[in-house]
């Protein structure tokens, strides 16, 4: 009886700590203190674009320096390629990532894709599902975000 | 407004260094032509490539005034001096469904002209594959595309270094593929020596036939291999006989950086080939044709060296005006040879110089041919590219030939065989 306390409480602790972790992406966002802040969009299916976000993203962190900027990439659209889990270019978003540039994959868009493929893509795992692309767009521009959509 | 002003600059700086780095394509060939990089493929990327050339050949007729290939321009091997565009292609290339990186295609057609088109009314399909990608470690390639095989045909033609093949690669690994009907010439004199008798195309390297391929990387180095099977019949779809080639490959290579088709490495190669060929003008001769390599690249700008052994057994090339023999074109003899290339690319500048030297030895037997004898073709050719921007340059070239055979018959056509020029300018779009 007093082992299968134990394994609730670890058990809760453990959700509560997982709740703490996904509420903790939101709160980065929502209270950055960054002196710049900026939303990338990417929902083209040119591959090319793909590239051109992530020098773009690049580039701001290195200009302002990764503690003044605040960046996150929203994909939706055909853009959620770049954050499909084998995209060549998962090595430098797992490289941007650990410059504190975050991604945002659009749940709307996986619904869809998963008509066409018969299942969910498998995205990267740096990314963070969010309800819908544009909202999340919107909601930062809200909060003093300035769009690129490079 | 000032935030705004700053972040569209780096916004337009980024947008000039993403056309850089597209530039770049994936790793080494097997992997450049049978795959894509996953999840940035298009549906169908256009892309080819032309090739316009001037060359012009020293050498002297035989003593009756007539001209044999080595003194001739190709394709048409018509007369001594003349413009061509050599290569003009166009392809796509991409995923027909992007969502799914697990297959993509490959399709050029080549309308320009040269071996591949002189027997094909000018225009031919000269790759139309299908790779799928679901198996690790075993892609499943499929169609008509480039054999694994001796670097100088498994490497996009657009980017070699050179204009012309050596002898080596031309005669022993550029097959021919005559028809019954082809009438066989003794040497004319030009300006319509017309030695061009082939009504096939040649096989470019290529095969119709189904592959096994994948590339597997270890820190610095990449892993490569391929297995094939396929009709042995060139570009041609279907097969002539039942006979079926079969193709080994491995490559290892230590990759020093950079991507695509001029990624810097140390590669070392090896390849075999194994096939039988059924003698168009006698079908109930059956010839073994057997290929072999190994060689080594190097690229570290500003150097690169690059060597390589092939040897050969049956199915040997005589040339175009050899009709006097049971194979038609060809014997049964042995054959070997080998090239050893050096470029520099002068730091600072468009420039770059080659030096390659090549030779082949092949085992006649002419009707006049005494026990073992040979034929040797050695060619210096020095040369230098200049690269007006990434997508095009010119390369200028001079060979100096030293031809010469045990069989008296073969020599005098030999004789007289002197140095050639070339100048082409070659355009990827």
């Amino acid at each position: 009886m007093k082992m299968k306390s134990i394994r609730v409480l670890t058990w809760l602790a453990a959700m509560g700590l997982a709740l703490v972790g996904m509420t903790s992406t939101a709160i980065a966002a929502d209270k950055s203190m960054a002196d710049v802040k900026i939303v990338l969009q990417i929902s083209d299916p040119n591959p090319f674009k793909q590239t051109l976000v992530l020098n773009v993203a690049n580039n701001i962190v290195k200009h302002y320096g990764q503690d003044l900027v605040d960046v996150e990439i929203v994909a939706f659209g055909p853009g959620l390629r770049l954050l499909f889990a084998e995209n060549a270019n998962k090595g430098r978003i797992k490289g941007l990532t650990g410059k504190g540039v975050r991604f945002a994959a659009c749940a709307n868009t996986v619904k869809g894709m998963n008509k066409v493929l018969g299942h969910d893509p498998v995205l990267n795992s740096n990314a963070t599902v969010v309800d819908a692309g544009v909202v999340r767009i919107i909601d930062l521009v809200k909060q003093g975000y300035i769009l690129v959509k490079p | 407004m000032k935030m705004f002003k700053k972040v569209a600059l780096v916004a337009a700086c980024s947008a000039m260094l993403g056309g850089v780095t597209m530039q770049a394509q994936a790793a080494n060939w097997l992997m450049l032509q049978g795959t894509e990089a996953p999840d940035t493929a298009v549906r169908a990327k256009l892309w080819g490539f032309i090739q316009a050339q001037y060359q012009k050949d020293n050498s002297d007729a035989n003593g009756a005034g007539g001209y044999v290939p080595p003194k001739l321009i190709g394709p048409n091997l018509d007369s001594q001096e003349a413009f061509n565009v050599n290569r003009a292609r166009i392809g796509v290339r991409g995923t027909g469904l992007p969502l799914d990186n697990k297959v993509n295609y490959f399709l050029l057609a080549e309308l320009g002209n040269n071996g591949i088109t002189s027997g094909s009314d000018g225009k031919i399909l000269t790759d139309a594959s299908i790779t799928l990608n679901h198996i690790k470690g075993a892609r499943v390639r499929l169609g008509l595309f480039k054999t694994p095989g001796f670097e100088e045909g498994l490497q996009a033609i657009h980017v070699f270094d050179y204009i012309n093949f050596t002898s080596v690669g031309n005669q022993l690994m550029l097959e021919r593929h005559p028809s019954a009907s082809d009438a066989f010439d003794a040497p004319d004199p030009t300006p319509n020596a017309s030695m061009n008798a082939y009504a096939k195309s040649v096989g470019a390297f290529r095969d119709v036939g189904v592959q096994i391929f994948d590339t597997f990387k270890s820190n610095d180095w990449e892993h490569s291999y391929a297995v094939m099977y396929g009709n042995g019949n060139g570009l041609n779809y279907s097969d002539n006989d039942d006979n079926k080639d079969t193709y080994f490959y491995w490559s290892s290579e230590k990759v020093y950086g950079g991507k695509g088709p001029r990624r810097e490495g140390l590669k070392m190669f090896a390849w075999t080939q194994d096939g039988k060929r059924t003698n168009v003008f006698n079908t109930s001769q059956e010839f073994d044709r057997t290929r072999s390599g190994v060689g080594v690249k190097y690229l570290k700008k500003p150097f690169r060296v690059s060597a390589e052994y092939l040897t050969g057994e049956g199915m040997i090339f005589q040339g175009q005006h050899r009709p006097d023999n049971t194979h038609g074109p060809y014997n049964n003899e042995e054959a070997d040879g080998y090239y050893v290339d050096f470029g520099y690319y002068i730091p600072g500048s468009n420039w770059e110089l080659d030096i390659r030297y090549d030779s082949y030895t092949r085992g006649e037997s002419h009707g006049t041919s005494a026990a073992n004898d040979e034929s040797r073709y050695d060619t210096t050719t020095v040369g230098a590219q200049y690269h007006f921007n990434k997508k095009t340059r010119v390369n200028m070239e001079y060979s100096a030939r030293d031809f010469e055979s045990d069989t008296p018959n073969v020599q005098a056509q030999l004789v007289g065989v002197d140095s050639r020029y070339a100048i082409q300018v070659t355009h990827i779009f």
